[in-house]
């Protein structure tokens, strides 16, 4: 999924991931890229959609304690932060 | 003596008004009605407490001088005396000294703070940061207990599961949750989140005070990481909601700030995903168009267009081929005519020569064969061992035998005489 020597999309944060992806898809509207070009931007697009999906449903929330202690509800809290 | 004179109206009045001003009194009461017009040498005003109430007067310069604008609702500590305007026989506490008290003081000490800051330039809009748009790390500022911290927790888990939640319980009410809140924000701050929550839930506004504490709001404007604020449920605005870079009404409403939803951000993804697939269907669609523009030109609908040229120059070139060709060729073949006549000369005669040589070879070897000059009476004249050739008549004594050879056989015969001729 590496391709333009581009960070792996599963390795780029949400945003930064979001942002390349409509940058790409505004290249690709704009009609001024060349086919190949369009097809590798096209790919990467792809990557980067598929990284951001993935996220979106596997997103479980992290909840960690930097002072006090959390009292208990029906939230259940990681140990300890680092 | 026995009887005392009745008083006039003034006098009794008067009496009164002695009467009354002999006793200074502390009150406390709620500024129920107020009247300051300008020009009017006091400021009038009401204080009650539900079952009572009572008409104030504070003279102009002393009102302006207490550096308090009251308004009604104001709870209010006054200092003074009762005292009668004698001409209307009505009673009045003058005041001599005023203080607000109670939420009425801290509000006025929360102003003055708030004018402060505010002239420090901290509340400017300038300051106020933008949130993150997809912040991975949120830090929550809060009571570890109660219902707000979980709001926030309940509401992000729903709504935006992809940042990790990192949470700074502090203590929120009394006398020490400044410095502790302080001390949270510091830890927040230090664990480099995208953004700060700093909330509360809701409580009277003498709860929400350790927000208006100036080292919280100093606190907040330092804090490296943007800051929302949902402090109380109240439309009270804190120090802190003032200073920081949003500020909402509830924690709730903090965490719904801080983050989009995952449902408008799959929304958007899905487009996102339909814009992507669809320019590139266009990009190859345009690219199709314009192939097929192309293939619709001249040049490909009729080859000659693009060949002919070319095939002006094989013409041309093909020309010059068979130009040069058959007259390498026409000169190739005289030459091989030539050679081949000068072979076909030259053939026979190779082959008639040695013919002909044998005959004369033959002839001559015919001449040369003593076998024939033999038959033409020729003899010769071999020695005693039948192979010397006598060719001196000094190489034969008389008497020695020769052997003749004649055309047709041998001649034994003896030497009678040997005489030189020459």
């Amino acid at each position: 999924m590496q391709d333009e020597g581009g960070v792996p999309a599963e390795e780029l944060s949400f945003g930064d991931a979001l942002k390349e992806l409509e940058t790409i898809v505004a290249g690709l509207e704009s009609g001024q890229l060349e086919l190949e070009d369009s097809l590798a931007r096209y790919e990467r697009g792809v990557a980067l959609l598929r990284a951001l999906q993935a996220k979106l449903s596997d997103a479980e929330q992290k909840v960690t304690t930097l002072l006090g202690e959390l009292e208990a509800e029906d939230v259940p809290v990681a140990a300890d932060g680092d | 003596m026995s009887e005392e004179r009745a008083l006039t109206v003034t006098e009794a009045m008067n009496a009164a008004k002695r009467a009354l001003e002999s006793v200074s009194l502390r009150v406390i009461g709620e500024v129920s009605e107020f009247n300051d017009k300008p020009g009017y040498k006091a400021a009038y005003f009401t204080v009650c407490d539900g079952a009572a109430s009572m008409p104030c007067l504070m003279w102009r310069d002393v009102y302006v001088a207490s550096g308090i604008e009251l308004r009604c609702g104001a709870l209010v500590e006054l200092t003074g005396a009762f005292s009668a305007y004698v001409p209307k026989g009505r009673m009045q506490f003058v005041v001599r000294s005023l203080a607000l008290a109670g939420e009425g003081f801290l509000r006025m000490q929360v102003a003055a703070l708030a004018r402060k800051l505010e002239s420090e330039g901290l509340m400017s809009p300038d300051r106020k940061r933008a949130l993150p748009t997809f912040p991975g790390r949120i830090a929550v500022v809060t009571s570890p207990r109660g219902k707000a911290v979980h709001d926030v927790i309940r509401t992000l888990r729903r709504r935006y599961p992809l940042a990790e939640l990192m949470v700074a319980g502090v203590q929120v009410e009394g006398t020490d949750a400044p410095a502790a809140i302080v001390e949270g924000m510091r830890v927040a701050d230090a664990a480099s989140p995208d953004v700060i929550l700093l909330v509360r839930g809701g409580g009277s506004y003498e709860d929400l005070m350790p927000f208006n504490a100036e080292e919280v709001a100093r606190a907040v404007a330092a804090s490296r990481a943007p800051v929302v604020t949902g402090i109380g449920h109240e439309p009270d605005t804190s120090i802190s909601d003032m200073v920081s870079d949003l500020s909402v009404s509830t924690p709730t409403a903090a965490a719904e700030a801080c983050a989009p939803s995952v449902d408008d951000v799959a929304g958007r993804l899905e487009k996102l995903s339909r814009l992507l697939g669809g320019a590139l269907a266009h990009r190859v669609q345009v690219a199709r168009h314009g192939l097929r523009r192309l293939l619709e030109r001249p040049v490909f609908a009729d080859s000659r267009v693009v060949l002919g040229p070319a095939a002006q120059t094989v013409d041309t070139l093909g020309g010059e081929l068979r130009r040069a060709i058959p007259e390498r060729l026409r000169r190739d073949r005289e030459r091989l005519t030539y050679v081949r006549k000068s072979l076909a000369g030259v053939g026979p005669r190779l082959v008639s020569h040695p013919r002909d040589l044998m005959a004369v070879a033959s002839a001559r070897l015919g001449d040369l064969s003593p076998l024939g000059i033999l038959g033409r009476g020729y003899a010769v004249c071999y020695g005693p061992d039948g192979r010397t050739v006598v060719k001196s008549v000094d190489s034969i004594a008389t008497g020695e035998k020769v052997n003749v050879r004649v055309a047709d056989g041998r001649l034994g015969c003896v030497v009678e005489t040997a005489e030189r001729e020459i």
